[in-house]
């Protein structure tokens, strides 16, 4: 009898061992992700990228039938959703010519001011090939990795504003701490009070608004920015609102990366890809007889009564009827920064009307 | 052992690794309203109580990593949490096999309610912040709600696949 129970007792020690080591190499894993020992993100980010085509092969069957099932339920909604966009793109067409207007004059204001360039970047657009709405982290996983330059830190946007940050880069995929969970925090402006803030991820829809200024009085609605601190995500862009509920204060954010398919990530830091350099085929034709630079400079203020020289009709033509800035366009306003330049700026302007392939990069 | 029967002990392993990946699809039916159930985790329980031998502790334990390798969270807290499940579960082995109807379905509740307890506890020591609990009920209440319709295919493949291929014993 008590050979039989030492028997039983021996055999469930052994048979409880695996459960006891499992346990203990779990608390291991545990204290070892706390302390960001290397390997596991290596590890990590090399098992995701090896369950990258699983993860899309998964994605297929059920994003089409998702999709199925969406196009069924808008079937009937065709005509009037027609209709709708119908009248949305005429809206939208309007408004790109203005928009289209206004960023020239911006470039020309600019260009009158001296003022510093903003910053440019390049971006990646990648697609969502798995979500994690975890009670403990929101995360989402891209397919793009270090192969397309995306790193650590870099910003996700998507149409709608900023989505995020990567926090692991793979070979072929990336995570992305998105901005309400628990471990995120971004800085931010408030707008118009330009008010600097903390935007702390609580894993609820709307994350907080901390390390705000005591005498800071904000108000519903007022709009919420990245404010560019850290030199990591690019300022002005777009996050959401203020939100203030029962002495919280929260941005309700613009982008939802729950429903977020693809998104671009933005390479801060380096400079933007350069265009092929366009050859004298693409080049608009030189006019006749070139306005000398002084009369260029009398007749460019829009003020002036008599526009006669055809560089103020120009711009406005162009802005007006093309789609998209024309390499027409910006000649005239850099003209105009002559009469206010100093001699050394005159020296320079040569070098400035020079065709630069960026300016194109930045109108798209 | 034969190659049927060894391929019939990693079809276990082989749907805990399948619920990770479906639990990490980037659609939400509910507009991510709700966190997505923990698919991996009834694969566990159910092969835990009907073939404990078909799942050991480790095969629990790297269904919980692959969880926690996909999902982009601490490497440790699922793991850990199902690990805690699954010896619960096995120390009661013989209370919940024999658990049929809606009992079967509350004994799961109650497998995933420890799941959610230790993933919270664990979470709370690891961020140092408590953790939201609303998320963790709406996911037990999903997985469990999720484990019903689960439950016949993880039978089916219990007795049309595995168990044919492993015949011998």
């Amino acid at each position: 009898m008590a050979n039989g129970t030492w028997r039983i007792a021996r055999s469930r020690s052994s048979a409880q061992l695996p459960l006891v080591l499992s346990a203990v190499l779990a608390l291991l894993l545990l204290v070892a992700g706390k302390a960001h020992f290397g390997p596991f993100e290596r590890a990590r980010t090399a098992i995701t990228d090896k369950a990258a085509p699983a993860l899309q092969a998964v994605n297929v069957p059920v994003v089409a039938a998702t999709r199925w099932a969406g196009g069924i339920r808008h079937f009937f909604d065709v005509y009037s959703d027609n209709q709708r966009l119908r009248e949305e793109n005429a809206r939208l067409l309007q408004w790109h010519s203005a928009a289209v207007t206004l960023q020239s004059q911006i470039r020309h204001y600019q260009l009158l001011l001296k003022t510093v360039p903003d910053p440019s970047y390049s971006a990646v657009t990648a697609k969502v090939i798995a979500r994690s709405s975890q009670p403990f982290l929101e995360t989402i996983v891209l397919n793009a990795g270090r192969r397309e330059g995306v790193k650590p830190g870099q910003a996700v946007v998507d149409v709608r504003g900023l989505v995020g940050r990567i926090y692991v880069a793979g070979e072929r995929t990336s995570w992305v701490i998105v901005l309400n969970d628990l471990n995120s925090r971004v800085p931010v402006l408030i707008r118009p009070g330009n008010v600097q803030a903390i935007l702390t991820g609580t894993n609820a829809t709307e994350p907080n608004l901390e390390a705000l200024p005591q005498n800071a009085k904000l108000k519903n609605g007022e709009e919420v920015v990245t404010s560019g601190d850290g030199g990591l995500l690019p300022p002005g862009l777009p996050v959401g609102l203020v939100s203030v509920s029962g002495g919280e204060i929260k941005a309700a954010l613009f982008a939802d990366p729950l429903t977020a398919g693809e998104v671009r990530i933005l390479n801060f830091t380096s400079p933007i890809e350069q265009m092929p350099k366009p050859s004298d085929k693409d080049l608009p034709a030189p006019p006749v007889t070139p306005p000398s630079p002084q009369a260029s400079a009398v007749q460019q203020p829009s003020e002036a009564p008599k526009p006669t020289a055809q560089t103020v009709h120009t711009v406005a033509s162009a802005l007006a009827a093309s789609p998209r800035p024309t390499r027409t366009a910006p000649h005239p306003t850099r003209h105009a920064v002559q009469p206010g330049t100093e001699p050394a700026d005159q020296a320079r302007q040569p070098d400035d009307t020079a065709p630069n392939p960026t300016d194109d990069q930045n109108d798209q | 052992m034969s190659i049927p029967s060894l391929f019939a002990a990693t079809i276990p392993l082989l749907c805990g690794l399948i619920g990770v990946l479906l639990s990490c699809m980037p659609v939400s039916l509910t507009g991510g309203m709700v966190p997505p159930p923990l698919l991996g985790f009834m694969p566990v329980y159910f092969w835990c109580l009907i073939r404990p031998d078909l799942m050991p502790a480790a095969v629990a334990f790297a269904v919980g990593l692959a969880q926690d390798l996909l999902t982009g969270g601490p490497v440790g807290l699922w793991t850990a949490s199902f690990i805690a499940s699954y010896a619960f579960v096995d120390r009661q082995r013989d209370s919940f096999a024999g658990l049929a109807g809606i009992g079967a379905i509350l004994g799961f509740a109650l497998a995933m309610l420890i799941v959610s307890g230790a993933a919270f506890v664990i979470g709370w020591v690891y961020f140092w912040h408590v953790p939201p609990v609303t998320p963790l009920l709406l996911q037990v209440a999903v997985s469990v709600l999720c484990y019903i319709p689960v439950l016949p295919v993880l039978h089916w493949v219990q007795q049309r696949v595995v168990g044919p291929l492993r015949s011998e014993f």
